[in-house]
């Protein structure tokens, strides 16, 4: 067993992995900066619109998940 | 509001509760750990969907986030990233912990932790560490059942009432079924809030606009308050930095009843599935948010803001409605506060008192059924009753709290070289740490309170953890084999390496 830290060790799991980061850093600042605007979008609030946009694009980035690497259980 | 309509539909909605819970048993003995504390590991994917998703939607939804909405606009939508957020680490995690139950045996996430670091004393700390935000949050859970069951009786009821009355109801279908009543239950009180929300909301926005869409709401409060539709919002008090570190604080919250629904699924590829559809069910936060901003007009004297909801309805919505919104804000109570009892029962029986008391697996799990009786009786109702401060910042501390136990996932997950020393010294250096900041000095720097404990907690452990032993190799393999199989094939032995250096 090697001491370091866990990583993926396939291209789909670092796929996988970026897909994680992105989605996370894009609820958070800086991204949310760039959102934070006083506008509406389709009738709604811009950081609303955002929010879920991210919120929805956790259930894309887990099927891809899915997809890639779930049957398969590793990585 | 005279018609008693509202009372009797909440008061019918424990009744069919108590029903579901109760039936749940299914003529199954509870006398194990393993059936009370998991339900046997038996729950599909449409039933984990409901279970992990009505317990994580709770009063917050139809009285804290308004409330948010009301006072401060956009602010409130921190939460709903952060729920996306805790999907993905179900996503992640949940398959590798159930696996860790259906292998190793555990069924708290605390005997996960003794077990990995071969520490019991660990275990309890983490246990113990845990509950206080788990008891935070049934505590705010139970005080806004009782407060529904107060303005749905126009006062008849009061708030001791109440809470004895909801606690009472958790607390027989708890002992009877345990883990399976949960999961019952959840699925019913789960499809009725979304409708229930998804109804208030946009009834609200046709009473109060004549549209039967939300658009027009927020035409308004962009013209009349556009401070309201960015951040730091109406209150000016969430700062980028509050916004981004409550999120990461609370989506590394590792709640004990998240862990416990994760080993009651049947397989690891049902945690993955339900985890995967569970951002779908967290539109029922937008409409409770909408009649937030709509009550910014309607209701510009409210004094409370977490009852705008409820206020808005009793003042402009059929009695039928106002029903069914106090069965639907009590569903979302009771389903987030009976998992988060359920749990600390068990962990206290399974973590703390089985190693002190040397109690065999049987005795633990009776007990830990009975424990909920003391629990509920002796430390939730007395807080509820005196219904401590502000709710979010009940449940804020409660998150801050949890997060603290990070390292002994860190060492579970990710880090073999991770130390029992390591942990604790990490979770103990942060609770004091995320104490001091969200209670004596709250949040410097508009950080939140548990991010500075983590920032405080992740260098000791890294730090101590190199400085002690390991636990064994053979445990070590064990759970890595789980937790990263990919990850074995180098020759190398982490604890060989430790202890030839230390030799």
């Amino acid at each position: 067993m090697r001491p370091t830290f866990v990583r993926p060790t396939s291209w789909r799991g670092w796929l996988v992995l970026m897909g994680f980061v992105s989605v996370i850093l894009a609820g958070i600042w800086p991204v949310i900066g760039w959102v934070n605007q006083a506008v509406l979008v389709a009738g709604m609030p811009k950081l609303l619109v955002w929010s879920y946009v991210v919120l929805l694009s956790c259930s894309l980035v887990m099927w891809l998940g899915n997809l890639l690497i779930g049957e398969r259980g590793d990585d | 509001m005279t018609s008693s309509m509202p009372l009797w539909i909440t008061i019918g909605y424990i009744a069919i509760a108590m029903v579901i819970g109760l039936v749940a048993r299914g003529g199954r003995r509870m006398s194990s750990l393993e059936e009370w504390g998991v339900a046997g590991r038996s729950m599909g994917p449409v039933t984990l969907y409901l279970l992990i998703a009505a317990g994580s939607v709770s009063a917050y939804t139809f009285m804290g986030a308004p409330g948010w909405a009301f006072a401060k606009g956009v602010p409130v939508l921190y939460v709903v990233i952060y729920l996306g957020y805790l999907a993905l680490v179900a996503w992640y995690f949940g398959p590798k912990v159930w696996a860790f139950g259906a292998r190793f045996g555990h069924v708290t996430q605390a005997s996960a932790i003794a077990d990995r670091y071969q520490s019991p004393a660990l275990g309890a700390l983490a246990a113990l560490v845990m509950s206080i935000g788990s008891i935070a949050y049934a505590v705010l859970q139970t005080i806004g059942s009782a407060y529904i069951l107060l303005v749905m009786s126009g006062g008849a009821i009061p708030v001791w009432a109440g809470v004895l009355l909801v606690l009472s109801a958790i607390a027989i279908y708890l002992y009877v079924s345990g883990q399976r009543a949960i999961g019952k239950t959840n699925v019913f009180q789960g499809v009725l809030m979304i409708v229930v929300a998804w109804i208030i909301g946009l009834w609200s926005a046709h009473t109060a606009t004549g549209e039967w869409s939300f658009s027009a709401v927020f035409t308004l409060v962009l013209e009349r308050n556009p401070d309201f539709l960015v951040l730091p919002g109406g209150g000016g008090d969430m700062s980028f930095a509050f916004w981004t570190t409550s999120i990461i604080v609370s989506m590394l919250s590792f709640m004990p009843p998240v862990w416990t629904q994760w080993m009651s699924g049947t397989s690891a590829r049902t945690i993955r599935l339900s985890a995967t559809l569970l951002p779908t069910y967290y539109l029922v936060i937008l409409p409770m948010i909408v009649v937030g901003f709509i009550g910014i007009y309607s209701l510009p004297g409210l004094a409370r803001a977490d009852t705008v909801v409820l206020e808005y309805a009793m003042a402009h919505l059929p009695a039928v409605l106002v029903g069914l919104l106090g069965a639907g804000t009590l569903a979302a109570s009771m389903s987030s506060s009976e998992p988060f009892i359920h749990s600390v029962a068990l962990s206290w029986s399974k973590d703390v008192l089985q190693p002190w008391f040397k109690i065999s697996d049987a005795r633990a799990g009776h007990l830990a059924r009975w424990l909920i009786f003391p629990l509920m009786a002796l430390i939730i109702a007395p807080l509820a009753i005196a219904e401590p401060g502000n709710l979010v910042m009940i449940l804020l501390i409660g998150l801050g709290f949890a997060s603290q136990v990070l390292p002994a996932f860190i060492g579970m997950f990710f880090w073999p070289r991770a130390t029992a020393w390591g942990v604790m010294a990490g979770i103990l250096s942060g609770f004091v740490v995320t104490v001091l900041l969200i209670t004596i000095w709250p949040h410097p720097l508009g950080i939140h309170g548990g991010f500075w404990g983590l920032m405080v907690n992740l260098p000791v452990f890294l730090v101590v953890s190199r400085l002690t032993r390991p636990a064994s190799a053979e445990v070590v393999e064990r759970f890595f084999r789980i937790a990263a199989p990919w990850y074995q094939h180098s020759t190398v032995d982490a604890e060989k390496v430790v202890v030839r250096a230390e030799s």
